[in-house]
């Protein structure tokens, strides 16, 4: 009976998502993603690390030096992604970009019913306290609410735009190289035979190229960016993709449904794209989260070893190595450890669950 | 069968090929052996006379001061510390140039050495000694004394020897092969105890004498074998200083021994110095390390120049129980030229104006007061630390984003962008310049002192961005002056400034020089060429202000901060003289005998007694009053009384 009632609130969820997002979605689909919903701790981690995601990209309304909202003599300013103010405009007297800390006081202690809307965190990643000599430990009051750094720079600032920028590099590194990887590995399983042979033998030599060298040797000679970075990790990453791709196309091109689609004279791009590629989908996406945490570890460590990313971008490897060397301010480095420790380890549980609720054995019966 | 065959044949050709080669090899060597002393040629004017000449005019100099002191007391072992083990002994050839040779080269003696104090010529191994007519030779007399740590006698033929040995291929140095040819051009034995040096050009008097007064190497103990680098790696050499290498245990220590009946120890100026028996120098790995084996008493004195040693690590027990004493002592010593070159040949930079601008957008006090925590000094020009060639009556450009907005704005840079940044607009409005500039530097540490130096010149309108690179990588795009701002750092030494390297217009955009500003000012290079040629130490004085003048105003340099002092933990057993140190004193625990050319270097004394009864205090817990000495005797303040205006 208990079987039974689950199974019918299933369906009514179902049908729920289906009108909701008006998807017809197969429903191989929806078992799987029914499966990956009863996983909790997977769906969770995934709920909050999208969540995260979506906050990041709206992180200047949420962590930034520059105001939400100032209201300046009945005149209303929105700051955050407008021209740079100078302060003058405010009755300060300097012509560079307004300080809205202090403005805000300022206009506290002014009593003239203007005021200023800050966001949670008032500091940007880049911005270095005068005032300060070093790191400052953990404040309320000053709202550096996990410290500053060194320099005196906030430090959950910077693990937000940190958090921002290796999610970002992961990303679309993930997208470059699953391009690529699974179009040659696709190609290779498809075409077999001399094709086959000697882009294995290619790319095996391609393998033992060390990557990290590559890297170093490119970061000595031409000032590396973000794009540089990501164009050289998906030199060197998108083999990983391909022998997978290359295994699953051979063995759905030997299924029956591929020689009908052929025999109905479908030509190679249709039976790749239309009938094989959909079929082999669940291999790309357990290795997804998988990749998408490779991608975090391998810039933070690029940046830890000083190769990553230029210094002053917000990094989280640049803040370990910082934290690292010294453990008189035991704050730089905790912090970004239990962030590191804990994107990843929601990445893994979400791979985790996608690899469960992707796992054919669940739905097909081998006698 | 055929591919077998092909294969036999292909390795046949291979195998003759390799071995005609090899044996070319072999012959080449065996031209090289013969062509030791004779792949150079010397032009007849730069020889020596063949006989001394009759109407030198002998100096010599006993009327300075010592400045050792005579309460000094002789006996015990003083600990210092290395990061690794030293890949040779040997004092020329390869891996010679580690950072053990500090402590190699200083143990052996030169003909002169410079007064710490007076800066003046005093006898070492040679008595008296005379500048030839031609303005480039100096004569030397040994003091008949004089002895290598074996007993040897030190003869004129010891120098002569020194010439062939720094020449020959044998010792795989191509540096020194080059300048005891290019720079030395010949030296000549005259009798047992006098002999000759010529260099190559004519200098002031203190000048040249330094540079002709080269150390011996000893021609009885040195075999010129064509295995010479690979004999002597381990043989330690006799020396003529106070100290010889006495026990060697390979990755752990370096054990030097005072030499018995040192030959020199009553002589004037080497008298109550070199007091410790024994050096022992032990590896440890790294700075955090040594300073634990410091706190425990097993190393006898330590460098604090690094803010956070003498600020945040001395807040140690042994401190507040005064057992270990700070010490903060100035010197005159040429402060390294530390600033950032704008390379002029670069769009934008070469305006004058926004070079003002940018020298006044650089907030370095504020780099100085927070990441330095104030302890370094605003350096006010390039070159500085040279006694009387220093022009100080030039004030660098401060921080003032009024002065910038100014500069900037005559450069024609008035509005900003949506980011804050100065942009040169045209008349149709359109930006066509943004004050964007790259620094290129090569050491990660400087990271954060310019992150803050980026940051306060958003102020000013002007974005800098940060071109971190691998350090080599970094110093080659400056010697290719594809720089726009370099972060640069030159390390002084010798007597007086350069100009020629940094500043004339030969170097100017070419690749592999110092002039990494590429300055070129037309009226500049006759005064550097006279500056060069001139012996007349006046002239050289009023020069080298002028042109130090002409730098400033040029503009191409920011120069950022020095480090006039140095700072050290002695535990309180190490006595010192009570001057403390000499005015080129770059370490009040330096045990050897020079640094940079002047005979600074020990002048402190290990006092047992206390040592035991620091101890004993120490085990027992018992507290004295703490010790922070700071000596400022050799401080140069800055010259408040001449306000020279700045720029134009």
């Amino acid at each position: 009976m208990w079987r039974l009632s689950t199974l019918g609130s299933n369906l009514v969820q179902t049908v729920q998502i289906s009108n909701v997002f008006k998807l017809s979605l197969d429903p191989q689909t929806v078992k799987q993603w029914k499966r990956f919903r009863s996983i909790k701790r997977g769906y969770y981690s995934a709920v909050i690390l999208v969540s995260l995601l979506l906050l990041s990209c709206f992180a200047e309304l949420l962590v930034n030096s520059r105001a939400i909202i100032v209201s300046y003599e009945g005149k209303w300013y929105f700051p955050t992604y407008a021209w740079f103010i100078s302060g003058d405009t405010f009755g300060l007297d300097y012509d560079w970009e307004t300080n809205y800390r202090e403005l805000r006081q300022h206009f506290k202690e002014q009593k003239e019913g203007n005021w200023v809307l800050m966001p949670l965190v008032p500091y940007n990643p880049f911005e270095t306290e005068g005032t300060t000599v070093g790191a400052t430990p953990p404040s309320w009051e000053t709202k550096h609410f996990l410290g500053t750094d060194g320099v005196g720079r906030d430090i959950l600032a910077r693990l937000v735009y940190g958090f921002r920028i290796a999610m970002g590099f992961s990303l679309v590194l993930l997208v470059f190289s699953y391009v690529a990887g699974i179009a040659i590995g696709c190609a290779m399983g498809y075409w077999g035979g001399a094709f086959d042979l000697v882009f294995q033998r290619l790319i095996e030599i391609w393998n033992t190229i060390p990557f990290l060298y590559v890297i170093m040797i490119v970061a000595s000679i031409v000032e590396t960016n973000f794009w540089i970075l990501v164009f050289v990790m998906v030199l060197f990453g998108w083999t990983a993709m391909t022998w997978n791709m290359r295994t699953s196309t051979y063995k759905e091109k030997a299924r029956e449904y591929v020689n009908a689609a052929r025999a109905l004279g479908s030509g190679n791009a249709r039976v790749i794209g239309v009938h094989i590629l959909p079929n082999t989908i669940s291999v790309i996406v357990t290795f997804i989260p998988f990749s998408i945490a490779g991608g975090i570890t391998a810039l933070t460590a690029l940046d830890y070893l000083g190769f990553g990313l230029r210094p002053p971008t917000p990094s989280w490897g640049a803040q370990l190595r910082e934290g690292t060397q010294s453990f008189d301010h035991p704050w730089i480095v905790w912090s970004v450890a239990t962030a590191i420790i804990l994107i990843l380890l929601m990445v893994t549980f979400i791979g985790e669950a996608i690899r469960e609720a992707f796992d054919p054995k669940k739905f097909t019966y081998y006698e | 069968m055929k591919r077998v065959n092909l294969l036999i044949k292909i390795y046949c050709v291979f195998f003759l090929v390799w071995s005609l080669a090899a044996q070319d090899e072999a012959n080449t060597e065996v031209e090289a052996e013969a062509a030791d002393d004779t792949w150079y040629e010397i032009a007849p004017e730069d020889l020596l006379p063949d006989e001394l000449p009759e109407d030198l005019y002998w100096e010599t100099n006993n009327e300075d001061p010592e400045y050792a002191s005579p309460d000094a007391v002789q006996g015990g072992t003083f600990h210092m510390w290395m990061r690794s083990f030293p890949d040779t002994l040997r004092p020329v050839g390869p891996n010679s140039n580690g950072s053990f040779a500090s402590v190699l080269r200083p143990l052996q003696m030169g003909p002169v050495a410079l007064h710490a104090n007076t800066r003046q010529p005093i006898p070492m191994i040679a008595t008296h000694w005379a500048l030839g007519d031609d303005g480039r030779s100096f004569y030397f007399r040994i003091h008949p004394d004089a002895r290598w740590s074996d007993g040897e006698r030190v003869t004129a033929d010891d120098f002569v020897f020194t010439l062939r040995f720094m020449r020959s291929k044998k010792i795989l140095d191509p540096w020194y092969n080059n300048y005891y040819t290019e720079r030395v051009t010949d030296v000549k034995k005259y009798d047992e105890l006098t002999y000759g040096v010529r260099a190559a050009d004519a200098k002031p008097y203190i000048e040249m004498l330094n540079a002709t007064s080269i150390r011996p190497y000893p021609e009885h103990f040195h075999e010129l074998s064509d295995d010479w680098v690979r004999e002597f790696s381990w043989k330690a050499e006799p020396t003529t200083g106070a100290y010889h290498v006495s026990v060697v245990e390979k990755g752990k220590y370096v054990e030097l021994a005072r030499t018995e009946n040192w030959w020199a120890n009553e002589l004037q100026y080497l008298r109550n110095r070199f007091n410790p028996e024994k050096i022992r120098i032990t590896v440890l790995g790294d700075m955090n390390t040594a300073w634990l084996h410091f706190l425990a008493g097993e190393l006898d004195s330590f460098g604090l120049t690094i803010p956070e040693f003498w600020h945040d690590k001395t807040d140690d027990e042994a401190f507040k129980k005064g057992y270990i004493a700070k010490y903060w002592y100035y010197h005159r010593l040429p402060v390294p030229a530390a600033g950032l070159s704008i390379n002029t040949a670069m769009p934008l930079l070469d305006d004058k104006n926004i070079r003002y601008g940018l020298a006044h957008s650089m907030n370095i006090q504020w780099v100085i007061d927070t990441e330095l925590r104030g302890d370094y000094e605003r350096l006010p020009t390039f070159q500085l630390g040279f006694g009387a060639y220093d022009n100080t009556s030039i004030k660098p450009r401060q921080f003032d984003h009024k002065k910038a907005k100014e500069y900037f704005e005559k450069a024609g840079f008035v509005d900003r962008d949506r980011y804050g940044i100065r942009v040169k607009k045209n008349k149709r409005g359109r930006v066509v310049a943004r004050l964007s500039f790259s620094i290129t530097y090569g050491r990660q540490v400087d990271t954060d002192q310019l992150v803050l130096l980026k940051e306060e010149a958003k102020k000013a309108g002007v974005e800098l961005k940060l071109d971190l690179m691998d350090w080599t990588a970094s110093f080659a795009k400056m010697q290719e002056k594809k720089h726009q701002i370099a972060w640069l750092t030159w390390n002084s030494s010798g007597l007086s400034p350069r100009y020629w390297e940094f500043f004339h217009s030969v170097n100017a955009n070419k690749t592999d020089n110092n002039n990494v500003t590429n300055t070129s000012i037309p009226e500049m290079d006759p005064l550097i060429m006279k500056f060069r040629a001139s012996t007349n130490l006046e002239e050289r004085i009023n020069l080298a202000h002028t042109l130090e003048q002409m730098v400033h105003d040029h503009g191409a340099i920011i120069p950022t901060y020095q480090v006039p002092y140095t700072r050290q933990a002695m535990w309180r057993w190490i006595e010192l003289p009570d001057r403390l140190g000499t005015e080129t004193s770059g370490s009040l625990a330096n045990p050897f005998a020079s640094s940079q050319g002047y005979s600074s270097g020990g002048l402190f004394w290990i006092n047992e007694d206390k040592k035991k009864e620091i101890l004993a205090m120490k085990a027992k817990g018992e507290a004295m009053e703490p010790l922070t000495i700071i000596d400022r005797t050799y401080r140069i303040e800055p010259d408040e009384s001449k306000d020279v205006q700045e720029g134009q």
